[in-house]
């Protein structure tokens, strides 16, 4: 058969080729990426997208989860200190009963206790970054007031409201305990039972009642806390599993799409050294033929 | 005839027809790289013998024909192949820009998306901050603004495209008169019993111009040959040409029209027939799914906003408005149109009970990240599988393209075999005619001495 006398066409589309899969190689490098275009690989073009997705919020539950647990230690701490207030304020309640006492040692025990108390009111209104965070979701406004009309001395004007965040993995999680179940929960109201004790050691009636009762109600509360320490040991093992899952979601981002730089530069070097292959048979094919050998 | 003068007469005929083979090889050396230069050749032929008795003498050589070597069913398979690849790489080069939009999983319509509820995210410990609640609005303006950017620029495309077509209407005309033109040279020619091969070669080159345009069929016919689309538009018959016009459609689209007919949706190959698919299948398509999406998306945000209530003091509470602008109604150009309803970060209706601190309805909004907002999908599995559509259709295309472009080249070598012109073989004849010329040249010398002899017969001359 007689062959193509003019091959020229063919070299082209040849060097063509060649200087494509430079182009695809060096791209590769310089981007570190296999998946530059969806058309490089469809399937892993669409699933990058739900994995930006993934990524994108793993990050957002994390940062989620830093401010939840800022909050909930706050509270917590607030708290711990009410709980130690609520000691003192039994202490000083025993003390009070002893019937040796007299009116004035009473009623100075009764002061102390009004120390307390508004130590109370200004531990159930603590506030992170302008929040308050007794007030069920009413957050803009100190929740508790202290106000000799009311039994108790305090009103709550906050509301039952609880605070649910996501924090991935579908899970959600209560952030915060309304003051209405902490510190003025019905039957166990740590402000009414220390307002009675004030009362009683003012009035010299029931004194032992009314600490029974501040016992009462302070235990109730003490454990209403746990609570908080729950939150911030699920918030703690949430962002463990977070940090973990980052990596996993990263190593399939990886999967789908990195280049596998060593490949890639092989592959560079070896289409590089095609074209130069193919630019030299360009080169040679005009070189010769008949006319040049006839005298 | 026959003596001296017959052998003369022979040894002409030889220098004569050695002449034009050399100009033949001339003229193929000449145009060794015109394109769709089909090689020639001369054939040539005993003279008529004369009969003396039982005696048969030859009278030389005479010219039969100078041929061109062309295979017509290999021009056929090539302006077949060339409208498969022109089809192909006219769509490949407007995909190639579509899927543009949609190369980043870390930036665009799907990084909007889920930029947008992961501020929704952030807000949600932390309800009633203002700065977190711009962020909302700021992510959901970086939406809009790549819906719009996204629809724009498809929009943008297809009335590009809208002026090729028109263009290359106007190419196919010019390129059906020239070859009717041809046609009439051809057959003054051929009454005339010259040699058309030229004009053959540039008809032929020109046909396969216009298989780069459309997708035309080669009919012989007595008056030459006729050209039709697949469709059976006639585009040429024997020496008339049949111009092709373009008509503005209701929908903005310039539509092709032979006459009164519609050829639009017919066009089966050819770059024209690619550009409309682009233009009227594949933009359209995208479009249309970007308007779904963004309407759905826009729909599902408002009502949940609605659901709850914004940061105010005012009692009672008030309700959430919308966040995006409304939709139009049957969701064509949602995308173009999507755009943020407020620019008060109040009114985003985190609350589900109207005080400020509440985060209750910020869980509906967050919903929507796996609600079926358009087509039964949630908004990122939408977009994700309009990511692989686009990919696939551009990877497949470009597959195809890359096997027409083979197989087309794999013809021309074909091709090439047949009719191209070897620098090798053309020298080789010219040594061939070269030679022949001189040796008849040679038979006339020694025929003219022969005759200085029978002249001088009988006249003494001096024997060196």
């Amino acid at each position: 058969m007689r062959v193509n006398p003019n091959p020229m066409p063919d070299l082209l589309a040849a060097l063509n080729q060649d200087q494509l899969a430079v182009q695809q190689a060096s791209m590769e490098i310089a981007s570190g990426r296999t998946v530059n275009v969806p058309s490089d690989n469809p399937v892993a073009a669409a699933l990058l997208v739900e994995n930006n997705d993934e990524a994108t919020f793993n990050n957002g539950y994390l940062q989620s989860l830093t401010v939840i647990q800022g909050q909930l230690s706050t509270a917590d701490s607030a708290l711990g200190s009410a709980v130690t207030a609520l000691q003192r304020a039994s202490t000083l309640g025993i003390e009070g009963a002893n019937g040796t006492l007299s009116d004035s040692d009473r009623a100075s025990i009764a002061n102390e206790l009004q120390g307390i108390q508004s130590e109370l009111v200004s531990l159930a209104n603590t506030s992170y970054e302008g929040r308050y965070l007794f007030g069920g979701t009413i957050t803009t406004i100190p929740p508790f007031v202290l106000n000799g009309g009311s039994p108790s001395g305090v009103y709550y004007v906050g509301n039952n409201g609880i605070n649910k965040v996501s924090v991935g993995g579908g899970y959600t999680l209560a952030v915060n305990q309304p003051g209405s179940q902490l510190f003025s929960a019905q039957g166990n109201d740590v402000f009414l039972a220390l307002n009675n004790l004030i009362l009683a050691l003012q009035s010299n009636v029931g004194i032992g009642d009314a600490v029974g009762a501040l016992n009462a109600a302070s235990s109730y509360f003490s454990a209403q806390r746990v609570f908080y320490g729950n939150a911030m040991n699920q918030a703690e093992s949430q962002t463990t599993y977070l940090n973990a899952a980052k990596l996993q979601i990263s190593q399939q981002e990886n999967t789908l799409s990195a280049a596998d730089l060593a490949q890639a530069a092989t592959n560079l070097s070896q289409s590089q050294l095609d074209t130069q292959a193919t630019l030299a048979a360009i080169s040679k094919f005009t070189q010769n033929n008949l006319f040049d050998y006839l005298k | 005839m026959s003596g001296l003068y017959g052998t003369l007469s022979i040894a002409l005929s030889a220098l004569a027809t050695s002449q034009q083979a050399l100009e033949t090889t001339s003229n193929n050396v000449a145009n060794a790289n015109t394109e769709g230069y089909s090689r020639e050749r001369v054939v040539l032929e005993p003279g008529a013998p004369v009969t003396f008795g039982s005696l048969s003498l030859g009278t030389g050589v005479v010219l039969d024909k100078i041929e061109s070597l062309r295979d017509p069913i290999l021009e056929i398979q090539l302006n077949q192949e060339t409208q498969q690849q022109s089809r192909l790489d006219a769509e490949l080069q407007q995909l190639q820009q579509i899927q543009t939009a949609f190369s980043s999983a870390t930036s665009g319509i799907g990084a909007d998306i889920t930029n947008f509820f992961n501020s929704l995210q952030q807000l949600s410990p932390d309800p009633s901050n203002l700065a977190l609640r711009q962020a909302v609005l700021t992510a959901a303006g970086n939406l809009a603004t790549d819906f719009n950017a996204a629809a724009n620029n498809l929009a943008t495309q297809r009335s590009n495209l809208n002026q090729t077509v028109v263009q290359d209407v106007g190419e196919v005309n010019t390129l059906t008169a020239e070859i009717a033109n041809l046609s009439r040279q051809i057959s003054i020619l051929q009454n005339l019993h010259e040699d058309a091969s030229p004009l053959v070669d540039q008809q032929t080159s020109l046909i396969r111009q216009l298989s780069g345009l459309v997708d035309v069929q080669v009919i012989p016919t007595d008056q030459g040959i006729s050209l039709m689309t697949s469709n059976g538009t006639a585009l040429v018959s024997g020496i008339q040409s049949f111009a092709l016009s373009t008509q503005i459609a209701s929908d903005g689209t310039q539509h092709v029209m032979s006459g009164t007919r519609d050829i639009t949706g017919s066009l089966m190959g050819g770059s024209l027939a690619g550009t409309i698919h682009i233009r009227d299948q594949e933009i359209p398509g995208v479009l249309n799914q970007l308007d779904q999406l963004a309407a759905g998306f826009s729909n599902a945000i408002n009502a949940a906003n609605a659901e709850g209530y914004i940061l105010s003091d005012s009692e009672p509470p008030t309700l959430g408005g919308n966040i995006f602008t409304t939709p139009p109604v049957g969701v064509t150009g949602a995308a173009a149109a999507m755009q943020v309803a407020i620019t008060d970060p109040t009114l985003i209706a985190a609350s589900s009970d109207g005080t400020p601190g509440s985060n209750g309805n910020l869980a509906n909004l967050s919903a929507v990240h796996d609600q079926a907002v358009a087509n039964g999908q949630t908004p990122l599995d939408f977009y994700s599988n309009l990511v692989f559509q686009v990919g696939s259709t551009t990877s497949n295309t470009s597959a195809d393209a890359d096997a027409a472009s083979q197989i087309l080249q794999q013809l021309n070598d074909q091709r090439g075999s047949v009719s191209g012109v070897s620098l090798d073989e053309e020298a080789a004849n010219m040594v061939q005619y070269q030679t022949a010329y001189q040796a008849s040249a040679r038979v006339v010398s020694t025929v003219d001495a022969l005759l200085a002899d029978a002249v001088n017969l009988g006249i003494d001359t001096a024997v060196q």
